[in-house]
C-alpha cells in the first residue's frame, strides 16, 4: 500500500514530460492525486487494524502519525492540481507565462507532493533528509515558475535559507547516526526509526542533545518558525497561487513532522522537557511574531503567509504543551489548516488574476462588488482561519487551550489566547477593507470571471464544514494514536 | 587486508581533517572566482581521502563507495559545472567581501575556537581522528561566515557546498563505517541536483538583474 503512494506521483510527472495539451497534464495531476488519496484512506485503515503497516523490508514504514500527513498532504495536492489546471489555462491567455513553464509546474509538483510522501513514509531518518531537501529543490523552481525579479529573489532566499537550515538538519541526522553507532560500534547499526526508538534509552544523552539542537534549527527553518522565517512570506507570496497553496497548506507541516520525529526521540532518550521547551519558545515567538506582521502588510499574500507562521506556531506549542488534549488538537489544527489556507490562496489567485496586483491599494476596497463567488468563499475561510466558530479551527483552538489549563499551563493558555486575538483582529481588518465596500469612483468594470477555481474551493470549503461537525470514528481514533506516538507512547 | 597501526590511521584523519580547515581559511581570504572553485576541489579531495582511510582501516568497503562518489561529485563534477557556470555569465572579476581579510582572518579564528569549545565534551569518544567533529564544526560555522561575507550568488553556492563537506566530514569522521549506502546516495544526488538547481537560479538571476549581486535582491521586505 506505501509503494503505490510514491509511484503514482512520479508516474504522472513523468507523464507529464510527453504529453503536450495542458488540459491532460491537469488531468494526470487530478488523477495522481485522487488515487493517493484513495490509498491513503486505505492506509488508514490498515494502520487502524495492525499498528504499523512496512514495506520493502522496513524500508518504508507508516504509523498513524505518517498516516494522518498523508491525508493532509493528498488532499491539498488534489485541490492544488483542480485549481492549478484553470488558473494556468488564464495565465496563458494573458500572457502571463509561457506553456513550456506551465509544463514545468504539473511535471514538478507531483514530484513535490512525491517527495513529500517519502518524507513521512521513510523508515530511515537519513531517507527522511534526503527526500525533504528533494521536497526544497523541486519547491524551488516552482517558486521561480514566473521568472520575474521579485520571484528570482524569493526563490533565491528560499533555496539559500532552505539549504543551509537542511544542512543543519543533516548534521543533526549525523549526530543522531553517531549516537547509535556509538552505542553498537561492531556493526553498522540500523538508522531505522523503529531500531532507533527501540534503543532510545541506551543512546548517549549528550550527543541526542547536541544533534537535537542542529535539527531543530535545520527542519525549523523549513518549518518556518520565527525567527528562521524570513524566506516564508517572500517564497508563499511570489510563488504561482497554486504552488503558495502547497507550500502553506503542507509543505510546512512536512517539514514539522521531520521535526517531530526528532523530538519524540530525543524526549525517550532524555526523558525530560530539553525537546519540549524549544517547540514551545518558538511556538510562541512564532505567534506573536506574525501578529504585528499581519497589520502592517499591504500584500495579501504575504499576509496569507503570515497568518500560516501564526497557525504553525500554535500547532508546535500545543504539541510543546504535551498533554494528550493539547497534542490531538495540535494535530486536529493541522487538518482543518491544510483545508481553509489553500482556499485563501486560490482566492488570491483569482484576485490576482481579476486586478493583476496583490497590493491592497490596487485592489480594495470592493472586490466583492467584481468577484462575489470568490469573496464569499474567501471570507468564510478567513472566518475559518481566524478561528470563528462553526468551522473546525475554532474547535482545534478550543481544544489546545482548554487542554493547556485542564494541566495547569494557565500562562501559556493565556499567552496563545492573546496572540490568537491579535491576528484574529489583524486579518478581520485588512481582509474587511479590501473586500467590502464600494468600489473606488472611475474604477473600470472588470471582466467578471465569476466561477473562476470555484471548484475546488468549493471542495475544500465543503470538506472543512462536513468535518467540522463531522469527524468519523476511525479518524478520531487515527489521532488519538498520532498524538500518542508524540506524547511518547511506544 | 592488513589494518595499518589506528594511531597512524589517527593521525592521518587529523592531518587531512587540517588540510580541510586550512583549505577553508584560505577560502575566506582568496578573492579569486576560479581559485576558489578549485580549493574547493582540493578540499574535498582530501574529505575523500579521510574516507578512504577510514575504509581501509575498517576494512569496510562501502565506505570506499562514499570516496569514489565524493570524487566523482564534488573532486571532478561540481567544480567542472561551475567553471562552465562562470565562463557561460562572463564573470572573473574578483569576489567582492563586505569585510576585509585581516577582519575575516580573525573572525575565523573565533569561529574555529568556538567550535573546539563546543565539540570538547565529545572528543573522549573512543573512535579514530576523535578530534575531527571539532574541525566539522568549525567548517559549518566559517561557511556560514563564507555565505554572509560574500555578495555574488556563486560564491555563496561556493560557501554552501563548503558546510556540506563540514558535515560529510562529521559523518565519516564520527561513525565508524559512515552512514548507510542509501543515505549516502540520497545525499549525493541531493548536492548534485541542488547545485544544478542554484546554477539555473544564478543564470536567471544574472539576465534579469544584468549582475549577480545577492545584494540587489532586496525587493521584498517586512
Amino acid at each position: 500500500m506505501l509503494t503505490p503512494i510514491l509511484i503514482v506521483p512520479v508516474l504522472a510527472s513523468l507523464l507529464c514530460l510527453v504529453v503536450r495539451p495542458p488540459r491532460v497534464m491537469a488531468a494526470l495531476g487530478v488523477l495522481a492525486f485522487s488515487a493517493t488519496l484513495g490509498l491513503g484512506i486505505v492506509l488508514v485503515q490498515q494502520v487502524l487494524a495492525r499498528g504499523v503497516v512496512t514495506e520493502w523490508h522496513e524500508f518504508l514504514c507508516a504509523d498513524a502519525l505518517s498516516a494522518w500527513m498523508v491525508l493532509l498532504i493528498s488532499v491539498v495536492s488534489l485541490a492544488t492540481s483542480i485549481y492549478a489546471g484553470g488558473y494556468f489555462r488564464r495565465e496563458v491567455a494573458a500572457g502571463a507565462i509561457t506553456p513550456g513553464r506551465v509544463r514545468e509546474f504539473f511535471v514538478l509538483t507531483p514530484l513535490f507532493g512525491a517527495g513529500m510522501f517519502l518524507v513521512v513514509l521513510a523508515n530511515n531518518l537519513g531517507v527522511m533528509w534526503a527526500a525533504l531537501e528533494g521536497t526544497a529543490l523541486s519547491s524551488v523552481l516552482l517558486v521561480a515558475l514566473y521568472n520575474r525579479r521579485n520571484s528570482l529573489e524569493a526563490a533565491w532566499k528560499y533555496v539559500i535559507l532552505g539549504s543551509l537550515g537542511l544542512a543543519l538538519a543533516l548534521m543533526g541526522t549525523v549526530l543522531v547516526y553517531a549516537a547509535a553507532s556509538k552505542n553498537n560500534p561492531q556493526s553498522l547499526p540500523s538508522f531505522n526509526w523503529s531500531y532507533l526508538m527501540s534503543v532510545a534509552g541506551q543512546l548517549d544523552p549528550h550527543l541526542l542533545k547536541l544533534a537535537f539542537v542542529f535539527a531543530f534549527i535545520g527542519y525549523g527553518t523549513k518549518a518556518g518558525l520565527a525567527p528562521m522565517h524570513t524566506w516564508l512570506p517572500d517564497a508563499h507570496s511570489e510563488a504561482p497561487s497554486p504552488t503558495s497553496a502547497m507550500l502553506s497548506g503542507v509543505s510546512l507541516k512536512i517539514a514539522l513532522y521531520a521535526l517531530l520525529r526528532f523530538h519524540i526521540l530525543t524526549t525517550a532518550c532524555l526523558d525530560s522537557g530539553f525537546s519540549r521547551y524549544f517547540l514551545l519558545g518558538f511556538g510562541l515567538f512564532s505567534m506573536f511574531l506574525a501578529a504585528p506582521f499581519i497589520l502592517v502588510q499591504r500584500n495579501l499574500k504575504r499576509m496569507l503567509a503570515y497568518s500560516s507562521l501564526e497557525h504553525i506556531g500554535l500547532i508546535c506549542t500545543g504539541i510543546a504543551m504535551n498533554s494528550p488534549v493539547t497534542i490531538f488538537g495540535a494535530l486536529l489544527h493541522m487538518g482543518y489548516h491544510a483545508l481553509t489556507k489553500p482556499v485563501l490562496f486560490f482566492a488570491a489567485g483569482n484576485i490576482h488574476q481579476t486586478f493583476h496586483s496583490l497590493e491592497f491599494r490596487v485592489i480594495g476596497p470592493g472586490v466583492v462588488k467584481v468577484l462575489p463567488v470568490t469573496v464569499l468563499l474567501m471570507g468564510l475561510a478567513a472566518l475559518a482561519a481566524i478561528g470563528l466558530p462553526p468551522f473546525g479551527l475554532f474547535l482545534s483552538e478550543l481544544t489546545v487551550i482548554s487542554g493547556g489549563l485542564a494541566t495547569h499551563q494557565t500562562t501559556v493558555s493565556v499567552l496563545i489566547l492573546v496572540a490568537l486575538l491579535a491576528s484574529f483582529c489583524g486579518i478581520l481588518q485588512q481582509l474587511t477593507r479590501i473586500l467590502l465596500g464600494a468600489r473606488k469612483p472611475g474604477d473600470r468594470a472588470s471582466d467578471a470571471r465569476r466561477m473562476d477555481g470555484v471548484p475546488a474551493m468549493a471542495m475544500l470549503m465543503g470538506g472543512l464544514l462536513l468535518f467540522s461537525v463531522w469527524l468519523p470514528a476511525p479518524l478520531l481514533e487515527l489521532l488519538h494514536r498520532a498524538a500518542a506516538i508524540i506524547g511518547g507512547a511506544p | 587486508m592488513n589494518p595499518i597501526q589506528p594511531e597512524l590511521a589517527s593521525q592521518l584523519i587529523t592531518l587531512l581533517a587540517a588540510g580541510m580547515l586550512v583549505i577553508q581559511l584560505l577560502m575566506v581570504v582568496q578573492a579569486m572566482l576560479l581559485t576558489n572553485i578549485r580549493l574547493f576541489a582540493i578540499q574535498s579531495l582530501l574529505l575523500a581521502g579521510i574516507a578512504a582511510v577510514m575504509a581501509y582501516n575498517h576494512n569496510a568497503s562501502h565506505v570506499y563507495m562514499i570516496a569514489v562518489l565524493t570524487i566523482i561529485g564534488k573532486v571532478i563534477f561540481l567544480p567542472w559545472l561551475l567553471n562552465r557556470l562562470v565562463q557561460r555569465i562572463q564573470i572573473h572579476q574578483e569576489i567582492e567581501p563586505l569585510l576585509n581579510a585581516p577582519t575575516s582572518m580573525l573572525i575565523c579564528g573565533g569561529l574555529t575556537l568556538l567550535g573546539y569549545v563546543v565539540a570538547r565534551p565529545f572528543t573522549s569518544l573512543d573512535r579514530l581522528g576523535n578530534n575531527t567533529l571539532a574541525i566539522a564544526l568549525t567548517l559549518l560555522l566559517t561557511g556560514f561566515f563564507l555565505m554572509i561575507n560574500r555578495r555574488k550568488a556563486l560564491t555563496q553556492v561556493l560557501a554552501l557546498l563548503t558546510v556540506e563537506n563540514g558535515v560529510m566530514l562529521a559523518a565519516v569522521a564520527l561513525t565508524s563505517y559512515g552512514m548507510p549506502m542509501v543515505v549516502e546516495l540520497g545525499i549525493f544526488f541531493d548536492v548534485l541536483v541542488a547545485v544544478m538547481v542554484l546554477g539555473i537560479l544564478v543564470y536567471r538571476i544574472r539576465e534579469n538583474f544584468d549582475s549577480m549581486d545577492t545584494s540587489k535582491l532586496n525587493q521584498l521586505k517586512g
